[in-house]
């Protein structure tokens, strides 16, 4: 459903990005696990159509991110490590500006954007603007806004950055369900624990390459580490 | 284009902006209380200010006048008299005396004339009344005097005035109004309409940016031309809410006739709603003009606060111009209409005054017409891309102090400039041209010419290409021309320099041009005899044929080639070319030159090859140094009052077309490679699947 081949990102003499190439399958979770400036948000912006890769390519469900960037949105939903919430409108309105630029209207957006409500428990702060809302009302209608129309792919650039434990459950929730729903899910993060949590395989980027790639416990033995986050510090300094 | 996603842009972006204070203040507060509040204002402030100066009697000094005259001044209540110790220059710049009236010794016989000095500081207001009270007392004094003498004479007392002069202006009361109006309320209503559209540009773009919601939406698919759409319809439609607003508050202020000033003045402030609807009309493109061309400035903008500093030399450099129209002696004529936002504002003070004539206003809708879809179009262009976007690029990845990044950049590998820094060395090298240049030629006349053209332009070309990271073979063009190419230069040329009269002698029917520049410029490429005639050549058609093509079809074209834009590239070029030839004397030689800029810009582009232009451009000098010196030649092309032989223009575009049938096809750069796929369907570069070695330096 995911797939990044040889995906090269540059900036003039920098590359961000260096010949990545990884898939992520229907009903899988894949942490793509890398430090600060590593070159997950970059390769997750390639997949998003927000970024053209310098060579190599990027798609989804078969759709090429260049060559046919629409098909690919249509099939994504893309959540930004900033939750991307217009202040001035409220949550209720949000969805339905999302909903309609993804081709839903009328009848069919406003069930779907109650079934949103329902879903993330939306209802008590619906029609409160996003402004006034607290970083965990704001990220949940955020995670509404990337599925409102319902795509069998999910880009998530550190979903739960800055958020408390709570908060955090509910992103856990969203990535299970989601999983149980057959949508393949690509996330970024330098957390371990979400990624042991959440991941059914890892990739571990380092300088814009992939370093390691398996799940949890392949990584873990590969390393010679005893956990994720030794077997992180390794691969990171053996990349280095 | 889908105007149903439009619609959805559109609507979001305006109830988002409604909800925002700082516009609505923009939009609504601002105006329905700004003009009321100014006019009476303004008028309360004076009428108070002048009440206070006349409540206090003007503090005078005299020295050395008659009893008789001191007795006279002191009866005045509106005077109030000094000691004559205080006559003095000193005694007024200190303020110890408004003004002073000193007078020169009596004259020895009784017809003779007394001299009286009035000391006052123009720069002080009291001092300013107090003299005109003294000037006004004098005068009386005078005619009193006269008078006496006049009757010891036995004269009549219309005796030294046999002419009494009295103005008396045909202008009704709303006509002076209009007057009045039409000189300050345009300047007013278009800072206006800027300022509504500033803040929600600058909201919708660069906030946007911001606050990481442009990211979340360019995910959704819609293509960005269609996001594009719906903002700009959005803040063009609040700016012409804020030039509506603006308009009926003024409308309703001048119609309440609250002015006591003016009626005391006898001028009525009218703006009929017949006025009033044309204005608006006017004010659209303005308007759109002001939103697309702060959008596209903002969107480049990575933050609210950046995108003000980008904004508001725009903003100064939109209005500061408009002032021309409280000028006296400026007429609204075509070419001053096309002028960007003066022509709009010519427009509505004629209106304002009384009528505005039909083809400058037609030329100053137009154009402004015009200039709001480029503005459109450079505002499209930013979307999308995302160097706009996230700024980034090669600039954002270097780090480090001037010192490396200016070490990193020599150092880096060959390449090409970027359209940025071929920008950049031609706004030098014109700012050393022009001045430098100029002396030059002021102290060795055609020697200085020459000197200008090698050692300003081409030098620093030299320079540019040996010092700075670039590869001089690519930046120059300095390719070999095939036969075909060069046969379709020398024919496109010769098409082109009958059309280039044409458009030359069009102008003069609207622009002025001195006669002493046109007696110059034909003194400059006449010659005389055969050594004189191989000079000039050299002078006026080869150098300048090297030097301007090293610069122009080199150096900047080739820079603005990198985003293998050919209509953009070929404009811009031209566009920089004829301001090259802008002279402080007159703008003739802006078009015609720049139209031959194209025609070169056409066949480098093509050719790949700088040497084309170099032909084209020694023949068009060349040809213009035949035409001068060689009458016989003159009379086939032109007339004797230099109307263009208009056969030879009817046939120039059949040429001109055969021309460019003729040019071959431009050719990639590199080969296409199996491995390669085309980055855009409309243009024609190639990007690798893979890093390739042999692209270095395309990327940045």
């Amino acid at each position: 459903m995911i797939e990044l081949e040889h995906l090269t990102k540059s900036y003039g003499d920098l590359v961000a990005v260096a010949d990545l190439s990884l898939r992520v399958a229907e009903g899988e979770v894949y942490a793509l696990l890398g430090a600060n400036g590593a070159g997950k948000t970059t390769a997750l912006r390639c997949l998003a159509t927000l970024l053209r890769p310098t060579s190599g390519s990027a798609r989804i469900a078969g759709h090429d991110a260049v060559r046919e960037p629409l098909e690919v949105r249509r099939r994504l939903g893309f959540l930004a490590a900033s939750m991307g919430l217009y202040q001035r409108l409220s949550a209720r309105e949000l969805l339905r500006y999302f909903a309609n630029l993804n081709g839903l209207q009328g009848a069919a957006a406003e069930a779907r954007i109650d079934e949103m409500v329902d879903a993330f428990d939306l209802g008590e702060f619906s029609e409160r603007l996003c402004g006034k809302l607290s970083t965990g009302q704001r990220q949940r209608v955020s995670i509404a806004r990337a599925v409102v129309h319902d795509p069998p792919a999910l880009v998530l650039d550190e979903p739960t950055l800055g958020l408390d434990v709570l908060s955090s459950e509910a992103i856990f929730r969203f990535v299970e369900s989601a999983r149980a729903r057959g949508r393949a899910v690509i996330f970024s993060t330098h957390q371990m624990s979400e990624v042991e949590l959440l991941a059914d395989r890892v990739g571990v980027i380092a300088g814009g390459r992939l370093a390691a790639e398996g799940t949890v416990e392949e990584i873990v033995a590969a390393a010679g580490e005893q956990n994720l986050a030794r077997a992180f510090l390794r691969i990171v300094r053996e990349a280095a | 284009m889908r105007w149903g996603v439009v619609r959805t842009v559109l609507a979001k972006e305006l109830k988002e902006t409604l909800r925002d204070r700082r516009t609505l203040f923009m939009m609504i507060v601002i105006p329905t209380l700004l003009y009321p509040a100014l006019m009476v204002g303004v008028e309360q402030l004076t009428l108070f200010g002048q009440r206070r100066l006349s409540e206090q009697p003007a503090a005078v000094a005299v020295a050395g006048g008659d009893p008789a005259l001191v007795a006279f001044l002191r009866r005045d209540s509106t005077l109030h008299l000094l000691p004559p110790d205080r006559a003095t220059v000193r005694a007024v710049r200190a303020h110890r005396a408004e003004a002073a009236v000193v007078f020169s010794p009596a004259p020895a016989d009784t017809g003779g004339t007394r001299r009286v000095r009035v000391l006052y500081d123009e720069s002080d207001d009291r001092s300013q009344r107090a003299h005109g009270i003294v000037r006004g007392k004098l005068e009386a004094w005078k005619d009193t005097l006269l008078a006496r003498r006049l009757a010891d004479a036995g004269l009549p007392s219309g005796f030294a005035t046999p002419l009494a002069v009295a103005d008396s202006s045909v202008a009704t009361a709303e006509e002076t109004g209009a007057y009045a109006l039409g000189r300050f309320l345009p300047v007013l209503l278009i800072l206006m309409t800027l300022l509504g559209a500033f803040y929600p540009a600058i909201d919708l773009a660069a906030g946007e940016k911001e606050r990481g919601t442009l990211e979340t939406l360019l995910t959704a698919p819609v293509p960005a031309r269609e996001i594009v759409t719906g903002k700009f319809a959005a803040v063009a439609l609040i700016g012409i809410a804020a030039a509506a607003a603006n308009l009926l508050s003024m409308l309703l202020t001048f119609q309440s006739g609250v002015f006591k000033f003016a009626k005391a003045a006898d001028i009525k402030f009218t703006l009929p709603w017949s006025t009033a609807l044309l204005v608006l009309v006017g004010l659209v493109p303005l308007a759109v003009l002001f939103s697309a061309l702060f959008l596209g400035i903002a969107v480049r903008s990575q933050s609210f606060k950046e995108a003000q500093n980008a904004l508001t030399p725009v903003q100064l450099a939109s209005t500061l111009p408009i002032l021309v129209i409280t000028l006296p002696g400026i007429d609204f004529n075509a070419a001053l209409a096309a002028v960007p936002v003066v022509g709009i504002a010519m427009m509505f003070r004629a209106l304002m005054s009384g009528g505005a004539p039909l083809i400058p206003s037609l030329v100053a809708f137009g154009s402004t017409v015009l200039y709001a879809a480029l503005a459109l179009h450079f505002a499209a262009a930013a979307f999308g891309r995302e160097d706009v976007l996230f700024g980034g690029g090669a600039g954002a990845a270097r780090q480090g102090g001037w010192r490396e990044r200016m070490a990193a950049w020599r150092t880096g590998p060959r390449r090409v400039p970027l359209a940025a820094e071929s920008l950049a060395f031609v706004a030098a090298i014109a700012l050393l041209y022009f001045h430098a240049g100029a002396a030059l030629q002021a102290r060795l006349g055609e020697r200085g010419l020459l000197a200008s053209e090698w050692g300003l332009l081409f030098l620093p070309v030299l320079l540019l290409v040996t010092a700075g990271p670039f590869d001089a073979r690519r930046t120059l063009a300095l390719r070999r021309p095939t036969a075909r190419g060069l046969a379709a230069a020398l024919v496109i040329a010769l098409a082109g320099i009958p059309l280039g009269w044409a458009i030359g002698w069009a102008q003069l029917q609207f622009l002025h041009v001195p006669k002493e520049l046109f007696g110059a410029l034909e003194k400059l490429v006449t010659a005389t005899d055969l050594p004189r005639f191989l000079w000039l050549l050299l002078l006026v058609a080869l150098t300048p044929a090297v030097c301007e093509e090293a610069v122009f079809r080199g150096v900047l074209f080739q820079g603005l080639a990198r985003e293998e834009r050919m209509w953009r590239t070929v404009a811009v070029s031209a566009l920089v070319f004829g301001a090259f030839h802008l002279s402080g004397e007159t703008a003739i030689r802006f078009l015609p030159t720049a139209w031959i800029g194209v025609l070169m810009g056409i066949v480098v582009w093509r050719t790949r090859s700088v040497f084309g232009s170099m032909l084209m451009h020694f023949v068009n000098n060349g040809f213009a140094v035949v035409v001068v010196s060689r009458p016989e030649v003159r009379r086939l092309v032109m007339s004797a009052t230099g109307e263009p032989n208009w056969w030879l223009v009817a046939l120039a575009p059949l040429a001109l077309a055969a021309g460019v049938w003729l040019l071959p096809r431009r050719e990639p750069l590199t080969p296409v490679r199996a491995d390669m796929v085309p980055v855009d369907a409309d243009a024609d570069t190639v990007r690798p699947n893979r890093p390739s070695p042999e692209l270095p330096g395309e990327g940045d």
